[in-house]
């Protein structure tokens, strides 16, 4: 088990008496992605601007790799690397320019990074041009460039797939594996949209009105998996019969069409399959049914993506 | 350290990559040099130039001066006539005019210097608002004392190499067009104790020098503006105005004796020097206390303001 990197215990924030965030608590470890979604309003933005030190806490703690960013930010902060909403970048000078801006805010971030973070986001061609002239995947890109500039050990990303095309959101996904994977970054990124980023994450935590509804593992096979409930689809001759034999196993099923759809877990398929075929039915086929995340999602959040 | 040095070439650097900085270079340049090509290109206001016969031509002239003088019933020459009888009684050859004299003349140019100073002031912070920059700086382990520091000082960076550029521009223009006086001319003025031969390269510094003091000032409330107000069109729109106004605001209430405690009251030193004190009373140490505590007020609410806030959008 790897070290803890970005820690938010009991994290709120009030604006103007209105409660923005609402007791937060999570955890990522090093070398770990963690998904942040949410709708629209949801408090990402809000809450990835507390981790940066962009705004303060009404309360609670927030630490980076130990560090508190309210009271030891220098420390905190040297371990942090960020993009926070749009990807905005001067516009007036080339992507090489601001790299080199940004470069030169740290003490220890030698020349030949740059050049290092240029080729791992693939800007060599363009780096040379002034950022006014960019299209927004390459501005995401220029903002993962700048926000991993000096190596940091948790990187932030508020929503770096927004307006990007699928092949856009591919190439992010594969730095941002890469660099959990290569150099145990956590990552945290947010997104409005779960599809989006599903893909990317061991972990996602789903934020609505300002509180952490529920946080998931994205792993399949896990033993968490094989606990969880998932729809099954029987397809089975004598329907009737089979809703019998269900109902001896507690196990509600519904019939949809010709088929039969029930909820169970992974590790009761076997033993439905055996008392099936032991009573006499014609099996056809039994298909267990992976709920999507994003069924899920749309289920907590009421299906309501845009508020 | 090494580290402050790189915030203020990031700084500098932001100003001078960008065009409209070298418009306003351009603009700067061409009204300085102006005034000469006006001057050489129209022959009733050129300059005289003396030759070894000169005490017979400084005659000349005075008498042609006493005859305007007349002619108008307003002694408008008065000067130049006592400059030019001190000349002739030391025995002092007059100096043809040539770049120092034309750079002197040029001092008026520090308000455009003022100027922009005061439009780089206004939008150094609330441009980085305006871009959406302003999250990238202020994620960086330096605290925002030190961005805002860094800030402050490239303003006056900018000032100073502005007036340099002023200066060299000046001093380039009135040599190409009227000669070079030397190293080290010397020139009569008036002063307040009367007519005096004086080096001219210290009355060029101390005519720029006393203008700065004006241009700090001023930068620094608009700089405070635009802090507090995050947009630096109110900052630019207040900083001209009372870089203009500040005169008249100091006139309107110069009968009352409090407006010796105002900002403007005490931005001309150079009346300690001449002796035309704005208020009685005023003395050279109070006017430099004044300052220093305007000075203090702005840059605390600057950094208050800077300090304090989330760093939301707009
Ligand atoms: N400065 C602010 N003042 C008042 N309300 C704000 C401010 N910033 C954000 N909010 C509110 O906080 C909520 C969360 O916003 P935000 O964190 O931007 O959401 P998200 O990034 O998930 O879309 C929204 O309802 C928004 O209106
Ligand atoms: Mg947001």
């Amino acid at each position: 088990m790897s070290n803890v990197a970005l820690e938010l215990t009991n994290v709120r924030k009030k604006i103007k008496n209105k409660e923005i965030i609402k007791d937060v608590n999570l955890a990522i470890r090093q070398g770990e992605v963690y998904g942040f979604i949410g709708p629209n309003g949801a408090g990402k933005t809000t809450t990835i601007r507390m981790i940066v030190g962009l705004m303060d806490l009404s309360d609670g703690e927030i630490k980076i790799l130990g560090k508190s960013i309210e009271k030891d930010y220098k420390a905190a902060a040297r371990n942090l690397g960020a993009i926070v909403e749009n990807p905005e970048m001067y516009p007036f000078m080339t992507g090489r320019q601001n790299l080199r801006h940004f470069a030169r805010m740290y003490d220890d971030v030698p020349k030949g990074r740059t050049e290092e973070v240029i080729g791992l986001v693939g800007l060599e061609k363009a780096i040379d041009e002034k950022v006014s002239k960019y299209s927004l995947g390459m501005r995401q890109r220029l903002g993962i460039a700048q926000a991993i500039l000096h190596k940091p050990a948790v990187l932030i990303l508020d929503e770096p797939t927004n307006g990007l095309d699928p092949a856009g959101i591919r190439e992010i996904r594969d730095y941002i594996r890469r660099l959990a994977v290569e150099d145990n970054v956590a990552v945290m990124i947010s997104s409005h949209l779960l599809s989006e980023i599903e893909l990317m994450c061991d972990r996602i935590g789903i934020i609505k009105h300002g509180e952490l509804i529920t946080e998931q593992s994205v792993k399949e096979d896990s033993e968490e998996a094989d606990q969880s409930e998932i729809k099954v689809v029987l397809d089975v001759k004598e329907t009737e019969e089979a809703i019998k034999v269900l109902a001896s196993l507690e196990l509600k099923a519904e019939k949809e069409g010709s088929q039969l759809v029930s909820l169970m877990t992974r590790e009761t398929i076997p033993q439905v399959v055996y008392k099936l075929v032991e009573a006499g039915l014609t099996v056809y086929g039994v298909t267990g049914v992976k709920q999507s995340l994003e069924d899920q999602f749309l289920e907590l959040t009421g299906g309501n993506i845009i508020e | 350290m090494s580290n402050f040095f790189s915030l203020l070439y990031n700084e500098l650097f932001k100003i001078y990559i960008r065009k409209s900085t070298w418009v306003m270079y351009i603009i700067l340049g061409l009204i300085a040099v102006g005034g000469a090509i006006i001057i050489s290109a129209f022959d009733d206001v050129q300059p005289t130039e003396y030759t070894d016969n000169w005490k017979e031509e400084l005659q000349e002239e005075n008498e042609a001066l006493h005859k305007d003088n007349e002619e108008f019933g307003y002694s408008f020459n008065d000067d130049r006539i006592m400059k030019n009888e001190y000349l002739l009684e030391n025995d002092i050859r007059p100096l043809n005019y040539g770049a120092w004299q034309y750079t002197l003349e040029n001092v008026g140019l520090v308000a455009i210097v003022s100027l922009l100073t005061i439009i780089i002031g206004s939008s150094i912070i609330s441009n980085e608002y305006k871009w959406g920059t302003i999250k990238l700086l202020l994620i960086r382990p330096i605290s925002r004392n030190v961005i805002l520091l860094s800030k402050f000082i490239a303003i006056f960076v900018f000032g100073l190499f502005t007036m340099i550029y002023l200066f060299l521009v000046s001093m380039l223009g009135g040599a190409i067009f009227f000669g070079f006086e030397g190293f080290n001319p010397s020139t009569v003025i008036m002063t307040a104790n009367g007519i005096e031969y004086v080096p001219i390269v210290g009355e060029v510094m101390s005519e720029y020098g006393y203008r700065i003091v004006n241009l700090i000032m001023m930068t620094t409330l608009a700089f405070m503006i635009s802090t507090i107000f995050k947009n630096s069109s109110v900052a630019i729109g207040v900083g001209i105005f009372l870089l203009m106004g500040g005169n008249i605001i100091t006139g309107i209430f110069s009968q009352y004796e409090w407006s010796k405690y105002l900002l403007f009251a005490n931005l001309d030193l150079k009346m300690y020097e001449t002796g035309n004190i704005l208020i009685d009373g005023m003395t050279l140490g109070f006017s430099i206390t004044m300052l220093i505590v305007y000075f203090v007020v702005f840059v605390a609410l600057a950094w208050l303001f800077f300090n304090k806030r989330d760093i939301v959008n707009q």
